[in-house]
């Protein structure tokens, strides 16, 4: 379907309406029926009107998503005849937009009643969203608002959504990358890229192998055709170019030198080759696991709670590994292995044209089985991936839920769950290593079969014609021997380099992935902040559907503290969330020191707003340097100060090794209290000019909270502090409170003010709190 | 006593929440002009409901959760199972489950390609010919069993596998990188 334009067909129909072209001002697709069946449709906007044409499917017809379609100028859908529907935009209200979980209502009320206008597929979701947008804004008789475009209209031509080679759309616009156009010599160059970096190492690496590749060439020469063709048989001829003739025993002896000698290059070059692998390939994975990992890190939380982290684990750990092996083992060998084949075969064209062919007769189809079994090893690989993928997931989410595995008793059961991935796991690599045997036997097969007819053939010549002697055919049988090694390489190599590129793929995707949250060019520095905040018709939602918060105005004054209260899920917060740009706003601007916060550089904006929140994170180290997270130049002077504020100074210097105990992952188990309080003096270490309190005492007990908050009221001097909080007795001190409800602020006023207002959520929050509280202390 | 007034108001929110209601073929369900449902459910009538399933793999006639039309979305009763009412009733809940549930289901596969992080898919579903493409990298194929996948597009658009050994030998060797 087109995208945002009515057919030629619809707009003659709408002339009968006296509907212009130029009357339409905004439109969607509207693909499904009511009863949930495909059908051709639009829906348009008027001054006026909304309409909504529709048609049936023509037979035959074949549907297009998003990143499938092909560009073309017409469609079987310019020509079909479409029936109109207006709906008078004067009787239209509440125009809105339900997300079900395969389709999208447009829906309103017209007239009094509800009413649905058109369904469409997800795949116009954000189009739809666009259009109710503007629909509103002209119902409140706003002009046309051109700033309102989506990630697609920004394109000024549609044409730069489709790839220009294949002219298939891009799956994701913003990305511009058409996946069947990115082939496998791009990401093998760009693998290749990482290399240079060792250029040196490697020109020695591809010097040692063509060192040995010589020697095997001539190591037959030297046993075959040298030694029994010229020295034993005491050709003198021969034997004169080195000056012995007539010496043969001392022949045979500098034969003998010179073939211990070529043995031990070989094997002197063999460790060299060992020893510059080892290190260009480590140095080589750790390069791409850096990268990886910065690019992991760069990304929007977003990407890490859509993906598995045991997926995510896969690719820094086994896939960085996995590309290394065909660009160090595999390039040079295929080089010098072909160098080989090569050379080898010349020789043996040199030595006997008769019998070179009879041994290479079986190549073609060595070479025709080959093309033949690549492509399942390339399957191979990507189902091996994602088996490995489950298996870690499976593993991982079994570790972090440990406690509560053991306490419902599940060892065993999850053990049993752990088996199925497993055993796929074991079922892929079974079915890559029987499809390498394949290609092993196949090559194997073809040499020894070569083998066995020069022998057969060589022995044939000897006895019966003069054209060979006994010298000729052992250099022969010597050189198809000499095959074997390239033979073998070659059976490995499509496996290497299926493997290879398909983890590298996977790496560049990371890689390659644009975060969501980018620092503008030239980003605005916030030398000297004062901490005043101010929201703006604020509208954000974590899906396109359905929207968390709901148009907030708010502003907080330099120093202010002000408390956010509201039900679990009303959007506290995200709120903050936003404030710290961990998300960015759909609607509206978030300013600070009425900067933009996406003019801000991010640097500068989170050191000047910490977050203390509900879920505390204690990395792997010692007490110290989890308090001095993102702050590493604090003394000890001012982490035992901050320790002090949080009341947390108490129990780390009961701890053996005070701030020098071990925590974390491996270390000292820490109680979810004490968690919580080093993660405070890390935002008080921080020294915030906005600080962020989301929860931060809720899972500390009454004692230690009022501690806290004796040492929070300190903290919040000279500070903009915004807190959230369940139990309301903690936002005594606050200046200001807000009550969200439903992703709008419903009350707003002191402690005080809101209480008296005996309808209001606070109030009745505030009174069942109380009587528990009084009830639970009966 | 306003105050206590309050509190009981919110505590009986909360007790509401934990009761279960069921809705039975004596509540009556009727069609509205605008294309949506009522509902009359011990004698209050409820306009424009919303009707989802609880289990929509399991067991997609049975557990069926009707509720309000506001943005709490409030549970007005459960359906326990749809063979308990009569054609006509299931007809106009079913209606807007076809909807709700859009889910075209994968009757034959053309071709799957993969290509540099994404598949492209060419198939034939119950509703028509579908090309679609789907991200490797996120989770866009769901096991719901063994042989039960559902897949989802760049723009969540579901598709549905029903049985993968119905298929041809060939159409699974397709779908193979999946299974």
């Amino acid at each position: 379907m087109k995208e945002n334009k009515l057919t030629k067909n619809i707009l003659k129909t709408l002339s009968e309406y006296k509907i212009n072209e130029k009357d339409i001002l905004s439109v969607c697709p509207a693909d499904l029926s009511f009863d949930g069946e495909y059908i051709l449709g639009y829906v348009f906007l008027t001054d006026k009107y909304i309409g909504v044409c529709k048609s049936d499917i023509p037979t035959g017809y074949v549907h297009f998503f998003r990143g499938t379609k092909v560009h073309k100028k017409i469609e079987a859908e310019d020509l079909a005849d479409y029936e109109v529907k207006l709906f008078d935009l004067q009787k239209l209200e509440h125009i809105h937009t339900e997300r079900m979980i395969g389709a999208v209502l447009l829906t309103g009320e017209y007239d009094g009643s509800s009413v649905k206008i058109a369904s469409l597929t997800n795949t116009y979701l954000e189009q739809i969203n666009l259009f109710v947008r503007h629909t509103k804004n002209i119902k409140n008789g706003k002009p046309f608002d051109y700033e309102i475009v989506g990630k697609e209209a920004e394109e000024e031509d549609e044409e730069s959504l489709y790839c220009p080679i294949c002219g298939t759309m891009y799956p994701d616009p913003a990305k511009k990358v058409c996946p069947k156009c990115t082939n496998k010599r791009t990401i093998f160059a760009r693998v290749l890229r990482y290399f240079f970096k060792y250029k040196f190492l490697i020109a020695i690496l591809f010097l040692s192998y063509a060192m040995g590749a010589a020697i095997s060439v001539a190591w037959p020469y030297l046993s075959g055709k040298v030694l029994f063709s010229y020295v034993l048989e005491k050709d003198n001829e021969f034997l004169a170019r080195f000056g012995l003739s007539g010496k043969y025993l001392l022949a045979l002896l500098v034969l003998a030198l010179v073939m211990i000698g070529c043995r031990l290059i070989a094997e002197l070059t063999n460790m060299v080759q060992m020893t510059l692998m080892a290190k260009v390939a480590t140095s080589t994975v750790k390069d791409i696991k850096t990268d990886v990992f910065g690019a992991m890190s760069k990304l929007s939380l977003n990407f890490f709670t859509s993906k598995q982290t045991g997926g995510l684990m896969t690719r820094v750990l086994s896939d960085s590994n996995r590309v290394t092996e065909f660009f160090i083992d595999g390039i040079p060998s295929i080089f010098i292995q072909g160098m080989t084949i090569i050379v080898t075969f010349v020789v043996m064209y040199r030595l006997n044209w008769q019998m070179a062919l009879i041994a290479c007769i079986l190549l073609p189809l060595l070479v025709f089985m080959t093309v033949k079994l690549r492509p399942g090893l390339w399957n191979l690989s990507g189902k091996r991936h994602r088996a490995e993928k489950a298996v870690s997931s499976k593993a991982n989410d079994n570790l972090t839920g440990a406690r509560v595995v053991k306490a419902f008793g599940q060892e065993d059961a999850e053990t049993e769950r752990f088996i199925n991935p497993n055993n796929n796991l074991k079922e892929a690599e079974i079915n890559i290593v029987k499809l390498r045997n394949r290609f092993t036997i196949l090559y194997s097969l073809v040499q020894e079969v070569s083998s066995i007819w020069i022998w057969i053939i060589g022995v044939f010549f000897v006895l019966k014609t003069d054209k060979i002697d006994l010298g000729v055919l052992l250099t022969f049988v010597g050189y198809v021997a000499q095959l074997n090694g390239p033979m073998n390489f070659f059976s490995r190599v499509f496996r290497m380099w299926s493997e290879s590129i398909n983890a590298a793929q996977r790496l560049f995707e990371i890689i390659d992935s644009i975060p969501e949250i980018t620092e503008k060019e030239d980003p605005v520095r916030l030398t000297k902040p004062r901490g005043e905040i101010e929201l703006q018709n604020v509208t954000f939602g974590y899906t396109v559907s359905r929207n968390v918060l709901k148009n907030i105005n708010l502003k907080v004054k330099e120093g202010e503290v002000l408390g956010i209260v509201g039900r679990s899920g009303a959007g506290k917060s995200t709120l903050v969330n936003l404030i710290s740009r961990l998300y960015d706003v759909k609607e509206g601007t978030i300013k600070i020191d009425g900067i933009d916060v996406k003019d801000l550089s991010l640097a500068d904006l989170r050191k000047n707003v910490a977050m203390v929140s509900q879920d505390t994170y204690i990395f792997m180290g010692s007490v110290a340097k989890n308090i001095a997270y993102g702050n590493e130049n604090a003394s000890g002077d001012e982490i035992i100060r901050a320790a002090k504020l949080a009341g947390a100074h108490d129990f780390i210097s009961k701890m053996p090794d005070g701030y020098d105990t071990i925590i974390g992952a491996s270390g000292k188990d820490l109680s979810g209290g004490e968690r919580q309080r080093i993660s405070i003096a890390r935002a008080i270490l921080a020294n915030p000019k906005i600080l962020i309190l989301d929860e931060a005492t809720a899972s500390v007990d009454t004692e230690t909270e009022k501690a806290i908050q004796n040492s929070l009221r300190m903290l919040v001097k000279g500070r903009t502090t915004l807190s959230i909080a369940h139990r309301l007795s903690t936002l005594r001190d606050a200046d200001r409170l807000i009550v969200i409800d439903n992703g709008r602020i419903v009350e707003e006023g002191t402690h005080a003010e809101l209480d008296r207002n005996e309808e209001g959520i606070f109030h009745k929050l505030n009174e069942l709190q109380n009587k528990s509280l009084a009830e639970s202390s009966f | 006593m306003a105050d206590n007034n309050s509190i009981n108001t919110f505590e009986k929110e909360a007790e509401e929440m934990t009761v279960m209601r069921v809705i039975t073929s004596k509540d009556k369900f009727e069609r509205t002009a605008g294309g949506f449902v009522n509902l009359t459910f011990e004698g209050v009538k409820y306009e424009r409901v919303k009707i989802v399933r609880l289990f929509p793999f399991t067991d997609e006639n049975k557990y069926i959760s009707v509720r309000e039309n506001t943005d709490k979305a409030r549970e007005i009763g459960i359906i326990e199972d749809m063979d308990s009412f009569d054609d006509e009733t299931r007809e106009i809940i079913s209606e807007q489950l076809r909807l709700n549930y859009f889910t075209p289901v994968i009757k034959k596969i053309m071709s799957i390609k993969d290509e540099y992080g994404y598949a492209y898919f060419h198939v034939m579903t119950d509703k028509g010919e579908c090309n679609f493409a789907i991200n490797m990298a996120s989770n866009a194929v769901t096991k719901l069993s063994d042989s039960r996948l559902i897949i989802m597009d760049l723009d969540e658009n579901r598709f549905e596998i029903r049985d993968v050994n119905a298929l041809t030998q060939k159409e699974r060797r397709k779908l193979d990188l999946f299974l």
